[in-house]
């Protein structure tokens, strides 16, 4: 499932964590924390400026089945990462 | 001044800042972390950062075949890193592996980082100096007569200088051993697909002050540049300035004749007039320069401090990866690129002990958050 920018930026988020700062695999533990308190179906997002996250993050928690990932926006070097609760 | 083979002049030391300019630089491009390469492939299956190592790796075993052929600048057989042979390749490298996994980053990550403001890969960088140091002290007196020697099996090979293979066809036979199934994997038309991909982040805008390189290129590039270096000043590597720039600063401490009275020490700065920072020494300095300009022009320098709840991680990563460096000896930089593009034998050993120390700590620990995380009651 893959969602356009705005699409995205228009989906209402449960659950915002800071990942910035952060590089693997702190920054995957930082969403797991997150998915853990959400409810299923809330939509969790992860900002992160590790660009290898964008790729671990999205297959770990679909790999293992904890979330979809709906998209990723990038802005300014700053990604954030969108994930909903299974 | 020459001595044995390692120019120290002023144009050698410019030449140096230069090629660690440059190296800095395309890290930080590509977020290019070795530890990703492996890591990321053994806990999700995620192969863009290692598809970037191995087109490094071809790069510079090609580089290397073609500049010994035509015997390019001080390219020789007798200038490959080729260092000798045994446990101590195994033993290192898979400690190094479980550092580095445990600290975030390999030995040119922490680098790159660094200049990008990461605290924690500084303070990585300053632990790894302080593994250096703590082996140098271990060895000379306590450890001399037990490790390096006694698990050394033999001097070092490399295999362009006992195989009776021209040096081009025998560097392209292990390109071959990439290339081939690669082709088989994707075939022909999702090969070329991916070379055109390659230049995708080109197509648009400043390169310069982009955010993010193909991997893919700037392994080749990197590749290109090691070969460039490798023909012009010498091999490249991270660990062994890095333990020398560890060894100077202890010198302005305790005084030079100390170090020198340290067989390790005294060893490691053989080559150099006297106990100081070379060519080499001042490319490592520089990749952090590099990666700070990267980051600069792409907006994404900004000092980050890291939580005190995660100082463990790049403390105890350092260490072990200091430590394991002089074991190996080497990092995943001189192993993986001035090692395997001179196809020494010693490297390619302590880059299986590496991948084992990866694996171990990727497929045991890290994987811990995930098995808590499906083991939680409130999971659904």
């Amino acid at each position: 499932m893959s969602m356009s920018q705005a699409e995205l930026e228009a989906l209402h988020i449960d659950h915002e964590v800071d990942g910035m700062g952060e590089v693997c695999p702190h920054t995957l533990n930082i969403a797991l924390a997150a998915l853990k308190k959400a409810q299923s179906g809330e939509i969790v997002v992860e900002s992160t400026d590790h660009s290898i996250a964008t790729k671990t993050v999205p297959a770990a928690v679909q790999m293992n089945g904890i979330a979809d990932v709906l998209g990723i926006v990038e802005s300014n070097g700053t990604y954030h990462i969108y994930m909903k609760k299974k | 001044m020459e001595v044995n083979g390692l120019l120290f002049t002023l144009e050698a030391l410019m030449i140096a800042c230069i090629f660690g300019f440059i190296y800095g630089f395309l890290l930080q491009k590509a977020d290019f972390c070795f530890v990703a390469s492996f890591r990321d492939w053994v806990s999700v299956r995620d192969t863009r950062v290692g598809k970037g190592m191995l087109v490094l790796m071809a790069t510079a075993v090609l580089g290397w075949g073609i500049a010994l052929t035509f015997g390019m600048g001080q390219a020789s057989v007798a200038h490959i890193w080729s260092l000798d042979i045994g446990l101590t390749n195994l033993l290192g490298g898979f400690l190094f592996g479980i550092g580095m996994t445990i600290a975030g980053s390999c030995a040119s990550g922490a680098l790159y980082r660094a200049g990008m403001g990461y605290i924690q890969f500084w303070i990585v960088i300053l632990a790894m100096l302080v593994g250096n140091v703590l082996f140098a002290y271990v060895y000379d007196p306590y450890a001399i007569d037990y490790v390096l020697e006694p698990l050394t099996w033999t001097d070092g090979i490399t295999l362009y200088d006992v195989l009776p293979i021209p040096y081009l066809l025998l560097s392209a036979l292990i390109v071959s051993l990439i290339l081939v199934p690669t082709l088989l994997r994707f075939g022909w038309h999702g090969f070329w697909h991916g070379v055109k991909n390659t230049f995708q982040d080109f197509k648009d805008g400043n390169m310069l002050t982009k955010s993010h390189w193909d991997i893919r290129f700037v392994g080749f590039v990197m590749g290109v540049a090691a070969t460039a270096q490798f023909v012009l000043l010498s091999s490249i590597s991270i660990t062994g300035p890095e333990t020398r720039i560890a060894g100077t600063i202890l010198s302005f401490i305790i005084g030079e004749e100390h170090i020198l009275n340290n067989l390790y020490f005294s060893t490691l700065f053989a080559q150099h007039p006297t106990v100081g920072l070379g060519p080499e020494e001042f490319l490592v300095i520089f990749v952090i320069v590099g990666a700070f300009v990267s980051a600069l022009l792409s907006k994404s320098f900004k000092i980050r401090v890291p939580r005190l709840n995660r100082l463990p991680y790049p403390i105890i990563g350092g260490l072990l990866m200091g430590i394991a460096s002089r074991i190996a000896p080497g990092c995943n930089i001189a192993n993986v690129v001035a090692g395997v593009g001179g196809l020494s034998v010693h490297s390619f050993i302590a880059m299986l002990g590496m991948a084992c120390g990866i694996f171990v700590v990727t497929a045991y620990v890290f994987k811990m958050p995930i098995m808590l995380f499906q083991k939680d009651p409130f999971k659904m």
